[in-house]
C-alpha cells in the first residue's frame, strides 16, 4: 500500500468516483469527481489534533458502526493518503454555520470550507475494474436475528473486534454488556449458496472462519469455538493443513450441520438450534456470541460502471469474464481483477491484479504497433 | 492515443494492478472512493493461510 | 583522509505526537552535545515540504556531511529524507533515521520523563551510527530482453505469447514432444465447456506462428547459471544436442500430474478407471455401453499421506457427469464426495444443474471409505446414516493433482524451493503468489499448486506481467545494503555462506589465492544469513556494518 503512495507513476485519486465514461481502446475520456474532503490534502499530515478537538461523533463506517468517530475524521490511521477529512452530513459548521473549531486548531492551516468538488478529466488508454465486494445484509434473514438480537454480528465486524486497532482494543467483547466472549459459534454460508440471495459460494468465508477462531484461541486460551458448516470449502494451498490446524491445535469443534435457527435467553446468550446431519437430531448450542459468515457481493457501484463503460455483468452481478481470457471484460481495453469478477482471496486478487496488468500492456503494445503500421 | 492507465478501485486487486504497470512504466491513476485506499484487507487483522498481519 | 565528521539533527514534533509526549527542545538541545554534531533543528513536522525543505538548507548551508532524523519509522519516511540528502548533494546512504515516535513517544504516553530520556538514548545511538556510515553507490545491472518459459502446458503457452506479443524474445522449453500439457488429454473445459483440444490447438497454432518464440520440444534443462537479468541456461535435446541460451528473466510453468491411481479402490483400467481416462472415453465416444456410472472423488487425497486438496476435481467430476447425461439421458450418476468444492462465481449453479438433472450426490467420510465390489460400490452414506449398495457399470476415481518428480531436480538447478507437496514454493504466499523470492524467476499454473486452467491462464499472465517489469526497465537496480567479502583474506572458502544463502547471491570463485567467496550484488537482498554465519568474520554487510552496529550499542551503555 505505501509502495503505491509513494510511486512516482500513481497518482493516488481516492475520495473520488468515476462520473462519466466513453471512447474505446486506446483512448477513453473519463471524468472523475474529486470530492471535497473540506481539508487541503496537499498540506494536511494527519496529526490528529484537529480530531481530537472536534465536538462532533458519527459511528465509524471502518470499524463497521461499533464505534464513533468525528466529524473530521482520518479513515484508518495507516490510510493513504493520509489526510483527514470533514465529513459534511454531520459536521457541526456544516449543519448550523458555526464551530470551526478544526480551523483555528491546524496550525498547518489545511482546513478549507469552502472547498468544491473537482472534476477531473483523463485521457487514458486501458481501464482496470478493481472494485472488490461489499458485505451482504443479513438483516432480512430474520432466522439468524441479525440487528434483532444483540450478540449476533457478522464476520467483517468480527474482524474489527479482533483487531488491536479496533474498537475494543482487540478483545473479543459481546456487544450486549461488553462481556469477554469465550463461547462463539460461526455460521456458515449466510445468504451464499442460496437462490433467493447469493446464489454462488463467497469463497473465502469458510476460511476466514476458521481464522476467526484460531485468534479467538490466541487472545484467550479457554475460548471455545464452533463452525457450522456444510461443504467445508477449503481449496487453496495450505488451506486443508489450515482446516486440520484449527482442529488439533485450536481445538475448534467443526459441525456439519445446518442451523435452522437463532434464538436468545434471557441473559442475551444466543441459543442455536441446528441440525446435526450426521446424528440427524435437532440439537442446540448455547454460546456467548455469534459470528455470521455472510456473503461477500459485489460492489453497489458494479452495475452503475458496467453500464457506464458498456461491459457486461453475470448472473451474479460480477464483471463477466471474456473466457479463455480471465482478465478481459467483454469491451476491449477494460479489464478487470480482484473480488470485482468474483469470489476470490488475496493471493488470488493478486494474481489476477498482475494478469489485468499484462493485459493492458498487451493491449496497448498492440494499439502501437497498428498505429506505425 | 493515450498510454496512460485508470484503474478504478483501491484494494488489494486496485493496489497491485497500479504498482505492476507503474513498474512496466505505464503512467496509473488510481481512483478510490474512500477516503484512503487498502479495501477490505485494511480492515482485517491477520489474514489466512498464515495469520500475519495484513497490511 | 577521513574527512571531520560534521552531524546535523533533525527532531522532528510530529504535530503533538511526539512534542506532546517527550521533551523535544530537551532533546534537540542535548543533540548538540553529542561528538561530531555541528548543527541541530527542531521541525513541527520533518517530513512536511517545510520540513524536508529545511533538511536541505541545513546541508548546504552547514556543509553537513551526515543527516540524522529523530521522528518516526523508515518504513514511512526514510525514502522522503533520503532523497531530501540527495537533492541537497549528499549521498544518501549518510542518512541516519532514529524512531522516536513508535519506539518512544507513542510506547510512553505517560512517562513523559523516561520518554525524553530514551528519546536521548535513541539519538545518541544514532549518532554514533551516522559517523561510521559511508557512501555508498547504488547497484545496477542490464537486463537481457529475453524470457526462458519452462513447461509447455496452457500456462507455458500463455505467458509466452503476451511476452511474445509485447516484443520480447521467448525461448519455450517444453521436456515432451508435443506442446499442450494435460489440457491436450481432456474433453471439455469448464465453466463454458469449451473444446479442449481445439483450444489449445489454437493456443499452440499462435505460439508457433509467433516469431519471438523459439519452441524447444523433447528438451530439458541441464543446468542454470547466472543471475536475475543476465542467467546462463543449458538445455539438452533428445538428440543430444546441447543448446545455451542468455536469459534475462525466467518463468516455471511445469504442471502437474494426476497421481497414479494403482492400489487404489480396486483401480483396474478397465471397470475401475481414473478421470483422465474417462476424459479419454468421452472423447472417443466410448461411454455408450455403460448405464451406471460411480464416480469416487478425493481418491487419494485429503488424506494422512495427502493432506491438501486438489481443488479441480469436484468441478471436473461435474462437468462429466453432465456430459454424460447429455450423451445418455438414460444413465445413473453416482457422485461420492466428502466436501464438493463449487466455489466462486458460476460452479454453485453448476452443482445445482447436475442434482436438477438427476445426478446424485452421496456423502462419505474419510474414516469410511467406499469399497468397490462386484458391479457395485459399497459406500456408508453419512447424512442418510445408512449403509447404500449402488450398481456400476464403471467407475471414475477423482485421483489428485501431484508435483511431478522431476521438480526435485529442476528447482535444484534454479535454487528455488518446493514446499511439502512437491510444488514450488512462492516468495509469499498472500502478497507474491507468483514471485519466487529468488528475484528474476516467476511460477504460474499447477507448478505451483492445483488450479483449474482459467486460474493457470490468470496466473500465467500475471507471471509474464511479473517477470517482464525487468524486461521494461532494461535494467535492475538494488539498494547497496548487501554483503561484501571485506575480509577476502580471512575467507577460507568453505562455502558455507553460499550453501545459506536464500538468494544465491553468493558463488565461489578461484582466486590466486585459492577459492573465495564473491558476492553477486544485484542478487543479494542484504537479509544478512551470509555474515552471521562466517565463523571467519570475513563477511561484512554493507550499511549494516560491525562497526557502525558497535559504535551504536556502545553509544547505548556510555550514556
Ligand atoms: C470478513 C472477511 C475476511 C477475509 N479474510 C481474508 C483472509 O484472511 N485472507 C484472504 O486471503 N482473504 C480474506 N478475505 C478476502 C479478501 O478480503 C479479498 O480477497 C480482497 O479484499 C479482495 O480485494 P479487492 O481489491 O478485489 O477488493 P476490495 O478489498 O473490496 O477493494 C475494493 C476497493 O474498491 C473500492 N471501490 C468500490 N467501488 C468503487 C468505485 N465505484 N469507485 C472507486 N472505488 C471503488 C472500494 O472502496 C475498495 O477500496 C476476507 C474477506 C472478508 C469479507
Ligand atoms: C481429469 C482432469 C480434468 C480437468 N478438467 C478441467 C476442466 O474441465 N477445466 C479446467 O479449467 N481445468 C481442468 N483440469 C485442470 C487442467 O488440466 C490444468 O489447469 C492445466 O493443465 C494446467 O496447465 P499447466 O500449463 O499449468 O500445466 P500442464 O498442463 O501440466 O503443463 C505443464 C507442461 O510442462 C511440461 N514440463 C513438466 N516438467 C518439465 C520440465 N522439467 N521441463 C520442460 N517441460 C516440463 C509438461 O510436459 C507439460 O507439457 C483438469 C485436470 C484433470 C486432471
Ligand atoms: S466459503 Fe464456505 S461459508 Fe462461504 S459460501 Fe462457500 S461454503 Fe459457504
Amino acid at each position: 500500500m505505501l509502495d503505491a503512495g509513494r510511486h512516482p507513476n500513481i497518482k493516488i485519486m481516492a475520495y473520488s468516483e468515476v462520473e462519466d465514461a466513453k471512447g474505446e481502446a486506446g483512448n477513453f475520456k473519463v471524468k472523475i469527481r474529486k470530492k471535497a474532503r473540506y481539508v487541503n490534502e496537499n498540506i494536511c499530515n494527519a496529526c490528529g489534533e484537529c480530531i481530537e478537538k472536534c465536538p462532533k461523533k458519527a459511528p465509524d463506517s471502518f470499524d463497521m458502526g461499533l464505534r464513533d468517530r468525528k466529524a473530521i475524521y482520518i479513515y484508518f490511521a495507516q490510510g493513504i493518503p493520509a489526510v483527514a477529512t470533514i465529513d459534511k452530513d454531520v459536521c457541526t459548521f456544516f449543519l448550523k454555520g458555526r464551530c470551526k473549531l478544526c480551523e483555528k486548531i491546524c496550525k498547518k492551516g489545511a482546513i478549507d470550507y469552502e472547498q468544491k468538488d473537482e472534476i477531473v478529466e483523463l485521457d487514458v488508454g486501458a481501464v482496470v475494474i478493481a472494485t472488490g465486494l461489499e458485505m451482504f445484509d443479513p438483516s432480512h434473514l430474520t432466522q439468524y436475528g441479525y440487528k434483532r438480537l444483540k450478540n449476533i454480528i457478522t464476520g467483517l465486524e468480527y474482524e474489527r473486534l479482533i483487531n488491536a486497532t479496533g474498537p475494543t482494543g482487540g478483545h473479543l467483547l459481546r456487544p450486549s454488556d461488553k462481556k469477554l466472549a469465550k463461547k462463539v459459534a460461526y455460521i456458515q454460508c449466510v445468504g451464499s449458496r442460496d437462490l433467493n440471495n447469493c446464489n454462488y459460494c463467497s469463497s473465502v468465508c469458510c476460511m476466514y472462519a476458521i481464522k476467526d477462531a484460531m485468534l479467538a484461541r490466541e487472545h484467550d486460551s479457554e475460548s471455545d469455538s464452533y463452525i457450522f458448516h456444510t461443504d467445508f470449502r477449503n481449496v487453496g494451498k495450505w488451506f486443508q493443513k489450515y482446516e486440520r490446524r484449527g482442529k488439533d491445535e485450536y481445538g475448534i469443534n467443526y459441525i456439519r450441520g445446518r442451523v435452522a435457527e437463532i434464538t436468545e435467553d434471557e441473559e442475551q446468550n444466543p441459543v442455536v438450534w441446528y441440525e446435526d446431519t450426521i446424528e440427524r437430531k435437532v440439537k442446540s448450542l448455547k454460546v456467548d456470541m455469534v459470528v455470521l459468515s455472510t456473503a461477500a457481493k459485489p460492489s453497489s457501484d458494479a452495475e452503475k460502471l458496467s453500464k457506464m463503460f458498456g461491459y457486461e455483468l453475470d448472473e451474479n452481478g460480477f464483471v463477466r469474464k471474456n473466457l479463455p481470457y480471465p482478465s478481459d471484460t467483454t469491451v476491449p481495453g477494460i479489464f478487470a481483477c480482484g473480488f470485482s469478477q468474483g469470489p476470490m482471496d488475496i493471493p488470488e486478487s493478486v494474481a489476477a491484479a498482475s494478469a489485468a496488468a499484462d493485459r493492458v500492456m498487451e493491449t496497448l503494445a498492440g494499439l502501437k504497433l497498428k498505429k506505425r503500421a | 492515443m493515450s498510454e496512460d492507465v485508470l484503474v478504478i478501485g483501491g484494494g488489494i486487486a486496485g493496489i497491485q494492478a497500479s504498482l505492476d504497470l507503474a513498474e512496466m512504466g505505464k503512467k496509473v491513476y488510481l481512483v478510490e472512493k474512500k477516503p484512503s485506499i487498502g479495501g477490505i484487507m485494511a480492515q482485517l487483522d491477520k489474514t489466512f493461510p498464515t495469520n500475519d498481519c495484513s497490511i | 583522509m577521513e574527512e571531520k565528521l560534521r552531524i546535523g539533527v533533525f527532531v522532528c514534533n510530529c504535530g503533538t505526537n511526539i512534542g506532546g509526549f517527550l521533551d523535544v527542545p530537551e532533546v534537540a538541545e542535548y543533540s548538540k552535545t553529542l561528538p561530531g554534531v555541528v548543527y541541530v533543528k527542531e521541525n513541527l513536522f520533518t517530513c512536511s515540504e517545510s520540513g524536508v525543505n529545511e533538511i536541505k538548507e541545513g546541508i548546504k548551508n552547514n556543509n553537513l556531511n551526515r543527516v540524522v532524523v529523530a521522528a518516526c519509522t523508515p518504513l514511512t519516511h526514510e525514502p522522503t529524507f533520503r532523497a531530501a540528502c540527495e537533492e541537497a548533494g549528499l549521498n544518501p546512504y549518510l542518512f541516519e533515521f532514529v524512531n522516536i515516535r513508535e519506539q518512544c513517544s507513542w510506547v510512553h504516553k505517560n512517562e513523559r520523563e523516561e520518554a525524553t530520556q530514551k528519546a536521548k538514548d535513541l539519538v545518541r545511538m544514532g549518532v554514533a551510527r551516522a559517523s561510521k556510515l559511508e557512501p555508498k553507490d547504488r547497484i545496477t545491472a542490464g537486463v537481457i530482453p529475453s524470457a526462458l518459459v519452462i513447461g509447455g502446458g496452457i500456462s507455458g503457452l500463455s505467458a509466452a505469447l503476451s511476452l511474445a506479443n509485447r516484443g520480447f524474445k521467448v525461448k519455450l522449453i517444453e521436456k515432451e514432444k508435443k506442446l499442450g500439457g494435460l489440457v491436450k488429454s481432456l474433453y471439455k473445459i469448464y465453466p463454458e465447456n469449451i473444446n479442449a483440444e481445439e483450444y489449445i490447438n489454437q493456443k499452440i497454432n499462435e505460439v508457433k506462428k509467433n516469431k519471438n518464440i523459439n519452441v524447444f520440444t523433447s528438451t530439458e534443462i541441464k543446468n542454470v547459471g547466472g543471475y536475475i537479468g543476465n542467467y546462463k541456461v543449458k538445455a539438452e535435446n533428445d538428440k543430444g544436442n546441447e543448446l545455451n541460451f542468455d536469459i534475462g528473466v525466467i518463468i516455471v510453468a511445469t504442471g502437474a500430474k494426476t497421481l497414479s491411481p494403482e492400489g487404489l479402490f480396486s483401480y483396474d483400467g478397465k471397470k475401475v478407471i481414473d478421470m483422465l481416462q474417462l476424459e479419454d472415453k468421452l472423447k472417443n465416444d466410448g461411454i455408450s455401453q455403460y448405464k451406471n456410472f460411480v464416480m469416487i472423488l478425493c481418491a487419494g487425497s485429503r488424506n494422512n499421506e495427502r493432506v491438501y486438496c486438489s481443488r479441480i476435481c469436484c468441478m471436473s467430476a461435474i462437468k462429466n457427469a453432465l456430459l454424460i447425461k447429455e450423451k445418455n439421458p438414460e444413465s445413473k450418476i453416482f457422485i461420492l464426495y466428502r466436501d464438493l468444492q463449487a466455489y466462486g462465481t458460476t460452479n454453485e449453479e453448476t452443482l445445482r444443474r447436475a442434482k436438477i438433472n438427476g445426478i446424485r450426490f452421496v456423502n462419505y467420510s474419510l474414516n469410511k471409505l467406499p469399497e468397490v465390489e462386484d458391479n457395485t460400490v459399497r459406500v456408508y452414506n453419512e447424512i442418510l446414516g445408512k449403509e447404500l449398495l449402488i450398481p456400476a457399470d464403471l467407475i471414475i476415481l477423482a485421483t489428485p493433482l501431484v508435483a511431478p518428480e522431476d521438480n526435485e531436480n529442476l528447482s535444484k538447478k534454479l535454487k528455488v524451493t518446493l514446499d511439502e507437496n512437491g510444488f514450488y514454493l512462492e516468495a509469499h504466499i498472500k502478497l507474491r503468489p507468483l514471485d519466487f523470492s529468488t528475484n528474476g524467476i516467476y511460477v504460474c499454473g499447477t507448478a505451483h499448486w492445483p488450479a483449474s486452467t482459467e486460474e493457470s491462464t490468470t496466473q500465467a499472465l500475471g507471471a509474464a506481467a511479473r517477470s517482464s517489469i525487468h524486461l521494461e526497465k532494461k535494467y535492475v537496480m538494488v539498494e547497496p545494503i548487501v554483503s561484501s567479502v571485506y575480509y577476502e583474506d580471512e575467507c577460507r572458502g568453505c562455502g558455507l555462506c553460499a550453501s545459506l544463502c536464500p538468494s544465491n547471491a553468493i558463488e565461489m570463485v578461484e582466486t590466486p589465492k585459492g577459492v573465495k567467496a564473491k558476492v553477486i550484488e544485484v542478487a543479494c537482498r542484504g537479509c544478512g544469513i551470509c555474515g552471521a554465519s562466517c565463523y571467519r568474520h570475513a563477511i561484512r554487510m554493507n550499511h549494516f556494518s560491525d562497526e557502525q552496529i558497535k559504535a551504536q550499542i556502545r553509544a547505548f551503555l556510555e550514556e
